[in-house]
């Protein structure tokens, strides 16, 4: 197969997701002056904790989303930089490096400020910018790295400033009832997980001097369940051949659904995607011209890499439909939330991040979003320094050929490093499985 | 030349080699189970008390050729030779697994254990690794508890209180011992280099404990202790590397750069036995009271607490010890260490601490860069303890 790269782009991105993106430039634009308006700052990683801070009258900042922030927008390197200067070797998640570089840089900023010295070079002020934080709070599910990135943030600044753990377990899937979101396991790790939020409601009280809102977080509950409901129903759309939004455009969503404050217009955004989306299938316009191969994406996004990976994908006629990413995590599971009584739920949503579970629940969820979306192959994306990404996805490509014939490829990249990248790999094995699905049609076929 | 009982060690030296050929024996000597477990904070006690033999699953020196379909080239040595040995069946000795650390790598290479081995039981009793939390004891609590009932049905044995007791007095007596080498190690007037001493831990974390403790008896009780330290040599200590035992030719070459090593942080060393058992509590508490103290001793780089740092409790030791520089061995792609890493440096920096870090790989390290690395290193030291002296 000859392929002329990006000749002429097939993709035909949802336009309603520029809305999104426009929500999230101006919530980091309002974070980068939150000391100025007086401010408490509550740096976090891992689970989507921010309804609490909201409902506690926190801004918040979330690590790997302003990592992922800055390599989207080619602007890490400042941030990797200083952080490799202090020491941070570059096979670390990348993640944890860029967001340890920027902490470096925000505390390096903020003794010069005090200290009186002026003269910060341009290339750190993006860095620098992000407000430093009054405490932290790491709830990360799965991955050990996430942990230990924040108590590694905390001795960056000087050991002086709180840190909260919400220790979530992970859904090991290991006795006889277990499964997604099933057995006595995942009732008993609710259980212990909903009695942490607790715990962190009053450690939030004790920062912030105030009592915490719970009409708030009710109330923005109510809007990140409604909006969870659309975005899904709006995926489901996309089961559609050929589909009319692909999972770049999920990714485009992930900002708003995963850290955005939760109100009307978070309602009204997935709304307009929904919208957009039944829009398309009335005219029959689809979001990759010539689609004739559906492809799952599992690894997290080369955030240097989007509109390049969208681009050609497409280039070779292939809709990537769904991922493990987008479709398993962010409030995917909006009928656990009782807005009324919202802890629980919110701690089953932190602990069925898709970094979480055993590989046993893992496959189960694989063979459905296989059958769901009708899915001819996998791309994975061998995400150089996530290993709770990668643990399990040999297995998982093993899995999906054994149970159901779906071919996959392997290409290597990473989060927010570009330099893990390796196209040439990329199209060879494209290619490859492109080919070996080609075979499998035409034996069909006979 | 070594000074330990040759005997003893030679016997140690073959256990350590291969512990899935003492495990088979030790089984068909004994008809009972095998019960493997990983790093770095297993409570093996409980193994113990059901009759089984707990083994510590050791990083294999073969290369790795079916794990690479199961782990990529970007996991630490030690779970990539995991996934492999269970893969090509080395691991079918073992009638069970068990783990308690979360570190993201060996849940990967656990996992690749249940894939390859679905008839295995496969147990993962997470242990809290944020220490400083009110809950924390409680949960670690019921993971034992779970830990002792999953052990109880592989083995078909209940565990007594009175039995869980005596092996937790098995343990400590084991570990007691060997920090006494340790100390006699730190004050210079036992010879015991730094690939023995891995040894005589090593093969405590595979071998039935009561026999490796008369063999310790035996070493200890044929070691020539001098009457002084030798002077002239750069007294060194060994950080880091995890879960993998570094390789012993790393550690000759270290010590025959001119510098003698005299205590360490390794996990196949003194981490792993820093801490005892509380033998005054019901033993079970008592088991999920260790873990949490071991790191109030041996501050652990993969828990999370604020309360004690690795880099202070390595100054400490540095003080303790009189070691003039520290060498960091870091096996590649180990996160914990690598995220840890810059505090180290930072701590030791500040106090005018010589150090080198070396990372190694599965695959081995060129021996001879490293031995002109160590010879620049050991230089180093000596210049500068010269100028700290003038
Ligand atoms: S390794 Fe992956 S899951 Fe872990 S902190 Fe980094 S990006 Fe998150
Ligand atoms: S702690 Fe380090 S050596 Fe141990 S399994 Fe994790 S990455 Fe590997």
């Amino acid at each position: 197969m000859q392929t002329e790269l990006f000749q002429k782009d097939k993709t035909n991105k949802l336009s309603s997701t520029r809305v999104g993106g426009k929500m999230t430039a101006d919530y980091w634009e309002n974070i980068f002056t939150a000391k100025e308006r007086g401010k408490h700052v509550v740096w976090y990683n891992g689970a989507a904790m921010n309804p609490l801070f909201q409902a506690a009258g926190l801004e918040w900042c979330h690590g790997e989303a302003f990592a992922a922030r800055l390599a989207a927008q080619h602007l890490e390197e400042p941030a990797q930089a200083a952080g490799a200067e202090y020491g941070y070797i570059g096979e670390l998640c990348s993640y944890a490096r860029t967001h340890l570089g920027c902490a470096v840089l925000t505390q390096q900023s903020r003794t010069e400020s005090e200290t009186g010295v002026v003269g910060l070079l341009d290339q750190k002020e993006l860095a620098a910018k992000l407000p430093a934080p009054d405490f932290f709070v790491n709830g990360y599910a799965g991955c050990s790295t996430g942990q230990q990135w924040d108590a590694m943030t905390y001795r960056v600044f000087d050991r002086k400033l709180p840190v909260f753990n919400v220790s979530l377990p992970m859904l090991w899937g290991n006795k006889p009832d277990a499964g997604y979101m099933r057995g006595e396991e995942w009732v008993e790790v609710s259980d212990y997980a909903e009695g942490q939020l607790r715990e962190l409601i009053t450690f939030l009280e004790h920062q912030t001097g105030r009592p915490f809102d719970w009409d708030v977080l009710s109330e923005s509950m109510s809007f990140i369940k409604r909006a969870s409901e659309l975005r899904l129903e709006a995926m489901q759309l996309c089961t559609h051949a050929p589909t009319p939004a692909t999972y770049w455009d999920w990714v485009a969503s992930i900002a708003p659904i995963n850290f955005l404050p939760g109100n009307q217009a978070l309602v009204d955004y997935f709304a307009g995607v929904k919208a957009e989306i039944e829009q398309r299938l009335r005219d029959g316009v689809s979001a990759v011209k010539d689609e004739r191969y559906r492809v799952y994406f599992d690894g997290i996004m080369n955030w240097n890499k989007l509109g390049f990976l969208t681009r050609k994908f497409a280039e070779y006629d292939v809709s990537v439909v769904a991922g493990r990413y987008t479709h398993e995590s962010f409030w995917q599971e909006p009928q656990l939330i009782d807005v009324d009584n919202p802890l629980r739920g919110m701690a089953q949503h932190y602990l069925l991040c898709p970094l979480n579970h055993g590989l046993k629940n893992l496959q189960e969820l694989l063979l459905r979003r296989l059958d769901e979306y009708a899915i001819d192959g996998i791309a994975f994306h061998s995400t150089r320094t996530c290993r709770a990404m990668t643990n399990p996805q040999t297995m998982l490509a093993k899995t999906a050929e054994r149970e159901r014939g779906v071919k996959s490829f392997f290409f290597e990249g990473d989060v927010a490093d570009a330099s893990f990248y390796n196209d040439e790999l990329f199209d060879s094995r494209l290619e490859a499985m492109l080919e070996a699905i080609d075979v499998q049609r035409t034996k069909s076929l006979v | 030349m070594s000074e330990l009982h040759a005997p003893s060690m030679a016997m140690l030296q073959t256990v350590a080699d291969d512990p899935v050929t003492y495990a088979n024996n030790w089984k068909t000597a004994h008809q009972r189970p095998v019960v493997g477990s990983f790093p770095m904070n297993f409570p093996v006690e409980l193994v113990h008390a059901a009759g089984a033999l707990p083994v510590i699953i050791q990083e294999s020196r073969t290369p790795i050729t079916e794990g690479r379909s199961l782990l990529a080239e970007f996991y630490c040595g030690y779970t990539r030779s995991v996934a492999d040995q269970a893969a090509i069946g080395e691991l079918d000795v073992f009638d069970a697994f068990a783990a308690a650390d979360h570190c993201v790598q060996l849940l990967g290479a656990v996992d690749a254990i249940r894939y390859t081995r679905p008839e295995k039981p496969v147990h993962f009793a997470q242990f809290t690794s944020a220490m400083d939390d009110a809950w924390t004891k409680p949960r670690v609590d019921g993971r034992i508890a779970e830990l002792r009932s999953q052990i109880e049905t592989v083995t078909g044995t209940a565990v007594e209180t009175d039995t869980l007791s005596a092996s937790i007095k098995a343990f400590n007596r084991n570990r007691q011992l060997l920090r006494h080498f340790y100390e006699l190690r730190r004050s210079g007037r036992a010879r015991i280099t730094a690939s023995e001493m891995q040894l005589l831990v090593k093969s405590s974390m595979v071998m039935d404990i009561d026999q490796h403790t008369a063999a310790l008896q035996t070493i200890l009780a044929e070691l020539p202790v001098h009457d002084e330290a030798p002077d002239d040599v750069v007294r060194l200590h060994i950080s880091g590397h995890f879960c993998h035992a570094p390789r012993p030719e790393i550690l000759d070459v270290i010590e025959e750069s001119g510098a003698i090593v005299v205590d360490d942080d390794l996990y196949t060393g003194f981490r792993y036995i820093s801490t005892d058992v509380p033998e005054s509590q019901d033993p079970l508490a008592a088991l999920s009271s260790w873990y949490l103290e071991r790191n109030v001793k041996a501050p652990c780089p993969t828990r999370v607490t604020s309360e004690v740092d690795w880099d202070t409790y390595l100054l400490d030791s540095i003080a303790a010890s009189g070691a003039s520089g520290v060498l960091v061995l870091m096996a590649k792609f180990c996160e914990p260490h690598m995220l840890y890493y810059p505090e180290l440096r930072k701590a030791l920096e500040s106090h005018g601490i010589p150090s080198l870090l070396i990372e190694t790989e599965h695959e081995g390290i060129p021996v001879e860069k490293l031995r002109t690395q160590m010879e620049t290193f050991v230089e180093r030291i000596r210049r500068h303890v010269t100028t700290v002296a003038v």
